[in-house]
């Protein structure tokens, strides 16, 4: 179950790997009463549920979270204010950063001190006793404890959060160390504090999601992460900043699956909904996951399935500069009052109206049977043409034509800045926008043909029942590899998995040159010593930045997952099961097997329009949805 | 394609492949100041040497680059060369800052440039990290360098690096970092193959020239609407690291017919010390006043600078000439020349922030085997919009700060403190942003330079608004100067106070 903005998505996979899909209404005030009315007609008892949430990430937009105490190093207590010391726009001086989740009224230096070297300021009794009665003094609802340097050695925090648990059973306590054992204490304690800030909304949430679905006979739901791995949601409760971008997440892997059923390997993803693009990654049918980033201006700093987002969707509304320029976005119409087309009271032109007035939409009428009003579409943008002196066919063909820009824009940071060449990718266009702009993207790209996935407009629940059960675990090292033999590497990868659970595994290695203050992930093979892994590295760099240096290779932190292996769904063009339950279109289940549609032509979906723009051609795929590759000319 | 529609796509695929250029930069440099602080900016040129697309990182970089692509010009490059360079006589900016310059090979012709500037910790000269105090010569201030080919059509001159290399402090470093940049370039000149590839070169090169032209209309629009402005604004600088003796520095400033004129006259000559600045560097400080007057989606280019007309003395400290030494020109002369155009625009009676920090507060350290880099954020001035944002960069840089576990790991510093200075922005119904505390104790024999500015001459107010308070340099609790350099023994304390913000109202 995929919550987004407007709909709350489910997907159905049945023992024989068949989908069946439903979408309702959401209900923003408590996403929970959405979740559960979506179970409705599900039927049998599901083996598994999982649960894609927007409630972290809302929670952060919102500043809705915990009081939260933080405790840090004498000294350095302001590094939530201090950020990284840059300011957030070039030019405009008067910005200003998101406010930090905790105010520096409720930070408390602890007297202690570890530097590189070791224990400069040991943290004695006395410094305990003090720091617990300013804590408590603060009432707390949750405290987080990041000091400099844990990554090495978290002695001091743990000491520190036994203290405080013991004398407060019911105080829950967040160390750094625990969340993200890694260098660098602004993103670390960052990130500690988006842990505790969110957590006790995400407990609360989670366990009346837990009862309510239980109730109905459900068995208790499983949470997908920003990482693409799902945990049950007794541990997602306790990982609460590994879900700050879980919905995101859902459509990749989703994206993923269909790609593994259709045998290709290499993809770039799209998801266009209404007010942005999601674009992502997926390399040899896995997505694509990296560490870092910011949510609602929070750096957390964890493993994330890789999604670039810009301000760019069917609701983006199109406007003219000062500078004479047409421009389109970053306002976007949302849902309410929607486009133009959708007769809500909308009044400014989007990317959405100027589809329609180009004759790109199928339908006559929007998911719920309201009928769009093409009348009012076509006057909006014509009374921008007459602004920009131009055409209205011009002016939207434009303003399709600069959304597309943006979305490439993503496409090609996702994949040409990892050094991959989107030549030799497919692109799966999904979400409701996502089958409109395909042609035009991957031709943008240069890419060789288009995926438009069975199910496209809820992609991201069919990705949420196919998630793998994943678990990580991580260690801090920092090792030259030349001091690393390969029982003391194996004796490290042992000593990770001995902490998760789970059939699939494999070992990540960050490696970087010394002195470089970025990584690389290298897989870790059997039998690898500190040479083998240097070598594995070298290459990997040469490939990623063109160059190699002669300096001693580090390790500098070894990552083991595990998990199940990823479900699979066999996504048969069964009208039956593939014509689900969205009112307004007539022909939901698609043409028949084998059929071939000549561009220019829109292909009406469920929930969404395909647009074959000229010189291409769509063949409908076994599985549903269609692929879509260049005439022969 | 429309013309609306070229300049939204093409600004976008351009500013693309220039961000692409400085992730993989910061991703493969070795010292902090590169991968960390970010110190470091990237932009594309076209074949006639136009600017037209730089990556969002350090506004003293964005007017300054044109010069030194004039300059790799004028050499007749051949495809696939890249020229490095750091002479302010060649459109360099101060010495540590080296500029990489690749001749974008298409065929047989050269198709644009790719250029990268980075700020290295060390390029030899009197100092550890090459920001002296106290120098009086280029020469001194380190190793020089007039656009020179380190690689001749693809091919890498191991010799001239082996020179460089030879030069400076950190060998090991420098080459990483320039590796880093070489890769950085390349990324630049294939992105922009691959634009041509798409597109035909024809249409990246008309693309180029209409972007150019659209941010020149903003900007002239901009102008327009200030029409007749007139204002004038004085300012000193607290010494040239030689004598203390305060450096006057005049502006006079008019808005005539959609152009900014700025008349340096009543500035001070060229000084002794190294707090002059090349007139790129000026002309890069009048870009960033008039930029930030823009709304923040101009595309950055070229096209700004054309209504800027900047006179100066023959003799002038901010249009210096060789054999003038210029370290901190580049970072310290930059903020003031900045200042000094904000309050000319507010003697105009336009509507501008009260003043910031208005220095970089430039720490250097060096032992053996070492040499440590940074600048430290502090408070901006408030203005009628809400209080100034605080221990940020202001005005010339955008530099992140050093991490302190990054740090601490790399060199033999403890960071004791690191923290807001309360209460140092200046008072007002805003009050400005406040400064930071950063208290280094060294571990082992050192040389610590300083290089800062607004330590006597605090930043001022604006409508009534409080001045923020002075920055402070101390060591071991006795204060330092402005611009000092002293030898520092193991658990020396140094603790520098940066300035806060003027307030507002």
């Amino acid at each position: 179950m995929d919550v987004g903005g407007t709909f709350t998505d489910r997907a159905a996979l049945a023992s024989d790997g068949r989908v069946v899909a439903k979408k309702v209404l959401s209900t923003p005030a408590d996403q929970g009463e959405g979740v559960v009315a979506s179970l409705d007609g599900l039927g049998a008892r599901a083996a598994a549920i999982v649960h894609g949430t927007t409630v972290v990430t809302n929670l952060l937009l919102e500043r809705r979270g915990a009081r939260v105490v933080l405790c840090a190093t004498e000294g350095a207590s302001d590094l939530l204010e201090l950020r990284r010391q840059e300011r957030i726009s070039l030019y405009d001086l008067t910005r200003h950063h998101p406010a930090p989740l905790v105010p520096h009224e409720r930070v408390v230096a602890v007297p202690e001190r570890r530097t590189a070297r070791g224990i400069e300021r040991p943290l004695a009794a006395e410094g305990i006793g003090e720091t617990l009665r300013a804590v408590l003094a603060l009432e707390p609802q949750i405290v987080v404890i990041a000091l400099l340097h844990s990554y090495a050695d978290d002695t001091h925090e743990r000491t520190l959060a036994d203290a405080l648990r013991a004398a407060r059973p019911d105080l829950d306590v967040v160390t750094s160390a625990a969340v993200l054992p890694e260098i660098r204490e602004y993103e670390r304690t960052s990130t500690a504090c988006a842990e505790g800030y969110a957590r006790p909304a995400v407990m609360r949430y989670l366990s009346r999601l837990t009862e309510r679905v239980e109730r109905a006979g459900q068995p208790a739901p499983a949470v997908m992460t920003s990482g693409g791995g799902m945990r049950p949601a007794s541990a997602a409760a306790q990982h609460a900043a590994s879900l700050a971008l879980s919905g995101p997440a859902g459509g990749v892997v989703g994206a993923a699956a269909v790609l593994r059923a259709l045998g290709a390997v290499d993809a770039l993803t799209i998801d266009i909904g209404g007010t942005s693009a999601d674009a992502g990654l997926i390399l040899a049918g896995e997505p694509l996951v990296e560490s870092g980033g910011e949510v609602a201006g929070v750096p957390i700093a964890l493993p994330r399935v890789l999604v670039e987002t810009v301000s760019a969707g069917g609701g983006s509304i199109a406007w003219v500069d000062d500078g004479g320029a047409l421009r389109v976005g970053p306002r976007s119409a949302g849902a309410r009052p929607g486009p133009v087309a959708f007769g809500q009271g909308g009044t400014e032109p989007t990317v959405t109206d100027a589809q329609l007035v180009l004759g790109r939409i199928a339908a006559r009428a929007m998911s719920g049977g309201v009928a769009l009003d093409a009348a009012g579409a076509s006057e909006a943008i014509a009374a921008l043409a007459r602004r920009l002196g131009s055409t209205a066919q011009a002016t939207a063909q434009a303003i399709v034509d600069i959304a597309d820009a943006e979305m490439a824009r993503a496409l090609r940071r996702v994949s040409v800045e990892r050094g991959v060449d989107p030549r030799g990718c497919a692109l799966v266009a999904f979400g409701g926008g996502g089958p409109l702009h395909a042609c035009a993207l991957a031709g943008a790209l240069a890419m060789p043909e288009v995926i438009v996935p069975p199910f496209a407009g809820v992609l991201s629940a069919v990705g949420l029942a196919l998630a793998p059960e994943r678990h990580d675990a991580a260690m801090s090292l920092l090792v030259d590899c030349a001091a690393l033999d390969a029982s003391a590497l194996a004796a490290a990868v042992e000593a990770l998995a001995s902490k998760v659970q789970g059939s699939a595994r494999r070992t990540l290695a960050r490696m970087r040159y010394r002195g470089q203050g970025h990584e690389l992930e290298i897989p870790v093979h059997q039998a690898d010593d500190g040479s083998s892994l240097r070598n594995r590295f070298a290459a990997a760099h040469r490939e990623r930045y063109g160059f190699g240096l002669p300096q001693e290779a580090e390790l500098v932190a070894l990552r083991h997952e595990a998990g199940e292996v990823a479900r699979e769904a066999q996504f048969a063009r069964d009208p039956a099961v593939a014509g689900y339950d969205a009112a307004g279109h007539a022909d939901a289940g698609g043409p028949a097997d084998g059929a071939v549609v000549h561009g220019p032509r829109a292909v009406s979906l469920p929930d969404a329009t395909l647009w074959v723009a000229e010189g291409w051609r769509a063949s409908a795929l076994a599985i549903g949805g269609w692929r879509l590759t260049r005439e022969r000319t | 394609m429309s013309d609306a529609l070229a300049l939204a796509v093409w600004g976008s695929a351009l500013a693309t492949i220039a961000e692409e250029m400085g992730s993989v930069l910061i991703r493969g440099a070795l010292s902090p100041n590169i991968r960390e602080r970010r110190d470091a900016s990237c932009a594309l040129f076209d074949a006639e040497g136009r600017m037209v697309a730089q990556a969002a990182h350090i506004p003293v970089h964005l007017g300054a680059l044109p010069e030194a692509v004039r300059a790799v010009r004028a050499r007749e490059p051949r495809p696939g060369d890249v020229f490095l360079l750091n002479s302010p006589w060649a459109g360099g900016s101060h010495l540590p800052d080296l500029t990489m310059i690749e001749a974008i090979a298409d065929g047989a012709r050269v198709a644009g440039f790719a250029v990268v500037r980075a700020h290295h910790a060390d390029v030899g000269g009197m100092s550890p990290g090459s920001m002296p105090q106290g120098a009086t010569e280029l020469v001194q201030e380190g190793l020089v360098l007039p656009p020179v080919r380190l690689v001749r059509e693809g091919v890498m001159d191991d010799e001239l690096l082996a020179l460089v290399l030879a030069n400076v402090r950190t060998p090991d470093e420098r080459r990483g970092d320039l590796a880093a940049q070489r890769a950085a370039c390349a990324a630049g000149a294939n992105g922009w193959r691959a634009l041509m590839a798409r597109h035909g070169r024809d249409a990246v090169q008309v693309a180029g020239t209409s972007l150019l032209d659209y941010a020149e209309r903003r900007a002239v629009s901009r102008l327009q609407g200030l029409e007749g402005a007139n204002g004038t604004a004085e300012d000193i600088l607290e010494g040239d690291g030689v004598t203390d003796a305060p450096i006057p520095l005049r502006v006079a400033l008019r808005v005539r017919e959609g152009a900014l004129h700025l008349d340096f006259a009543g500035t001070s000559p060229m000084v002794a010390g190294n707090v002059n600045c090349p007139i790129q560097v000026t002309r890069a400080a009048a870009l960033f006043v008039l930029r930030s007057l823009l709304d923040d989606d101009v595309p950055t280019n070229d096209g700004i600078a054309r209504p800027i007309h900047i006179t100066t003395p023959d003799n002038c400290c901010v249009a210096a000439r060789s054999p003038a030494a210029v370290a901190a020109g580049n970072v310290e002369m930059s903020q003031r020349v900045t200042d000094l155009l904000f309050a000319a625009l507010a003697d105009a009676g336009v509507d501008v922030p009260a003043q910031g920090q208005g220095t970089m507060n430039n720490v250097t350290f060096g032992g053996a085997g070492w040499t440590f880099y940074e600048t430290l954020g502090g408070g901006q001035g408030a203005s009628a919009a809400g209080p100034g944002p605080s221990a940020v960069h202001v005005g010339m840089s955008n530099t992140r700060n050093t991490p302190i576990e990054s740090l601490e790991h790399a060199y033999p510093i403890v960071i004791e403190r690191y923290a807001i200075r309360r209460g140092s922005g200046g008072s007002g119904k805003h009050p400005g942003g406040d400064g930071v505390i950063r208290r280094y104790r060294v571990l082992e024999p050192c040389m610590v330079t300083l290089l800062t500015e607004r330590r006597s001459r605090a930043p001022l107010g604006a409508h009534g608004g409080g001045p923020g308070a002075s920055g402070e340099n101390l060591l071991n609790g006795e204060p330092l100067p402005a611009k000092c350099r002293r030898a520092l023994k193991p658990g020396d304390v140094l603790e520098i106070r940066t300035p806060g913000g003027g307030g507002w109202g």
